[in-house]
């Protein structure tokens, strides 16, 4: 498969799976949810595995490392600024809503620390080892 | 700010070749093969040796470190 024929085929499983999915919402169908993108999933992969043109390369992957670096760098600070902002403006409040989402706002921003955290150490013991 | 030049350009031209079949013959894609002709890519050392002996020249008739 060529590329251009990738895109067509990507297009078409986007439409495919935007179309279930919606229906599937506005008929509160989960099944019907869950099998789209089980479905959408496979012939996405059945698809990738076809395609002969590289669709990865060293400036892509160098490309999508400066965005994840980014998008780490402002998801962070972000969660973790709403978190304290509230959880602090409703101290007298726990339990409340916005208390609640401030926990799993933190939650996340340490979820999200502790991935980056293991993904830096892995890649530097990889790469930065002495050890041939 | 030091920068590394090609000329890429002008050995696909005497070789007749579109990006997309530089691209193939090196394994990346056609955006890659833009970028590095642009300047805008820095292309690892793997990529600019594959791009050299593609067309049969050393690395620093390739690439121009300025």
């Amino acid at each position: 498969m060529s590329y251009k024929n990738f895109k067509i085929a990507r297009l078409l499983i986007t439409f495919f799976l935007a179309m279930t999915v919606s229906i599937a919402v506005s008929t509160e169908n989960v099944l019907l949810a869950v099998s789209a993108i089980g479905i959408g999933m496979i012939l996405m992969f059945l698809v990738k595995k076809n395609v002969k043109a590289v669709l990865v390369d060293e400036m892509i992957k160098n490309i999508a490392g400066k965005s994840a670096l980014i998008t780490y760098s402002i998801t962070v600070p972000v969660l973790a600024v709403l978190s304290l902002i509230f959880m602090f403006s409703n101290l007298g409040n726990e339990g409340s809503y916005l208390y609640n989402l401030g926990i799993i706002f933190s939650y996340i921003a340490l979820f999200n620390m502790a991935v980056y955290s293991i993904a830096y150490h892995y890649y530097q013991k990889k790469y930065g080892s002495d050890k041939e | 700010m030091a920068q590394i030049k090609n000329n890429i350009k002008v050995l696909r031209a005497e070789k007749g070749m579109t990006q997309e079949e530089l691209a193939e013959k090196v394994n990346v894609t056609r955006q890659t093969i833009i970028a590095i002709e642009k300047n805008k890519y820095v292309p690892s050392l793997e990529l600019a040796y594959n791009i050299s002996l593609f067309f049969k020249k050393k690395i620093e008739e390739v690439f121009e470190y300025l």
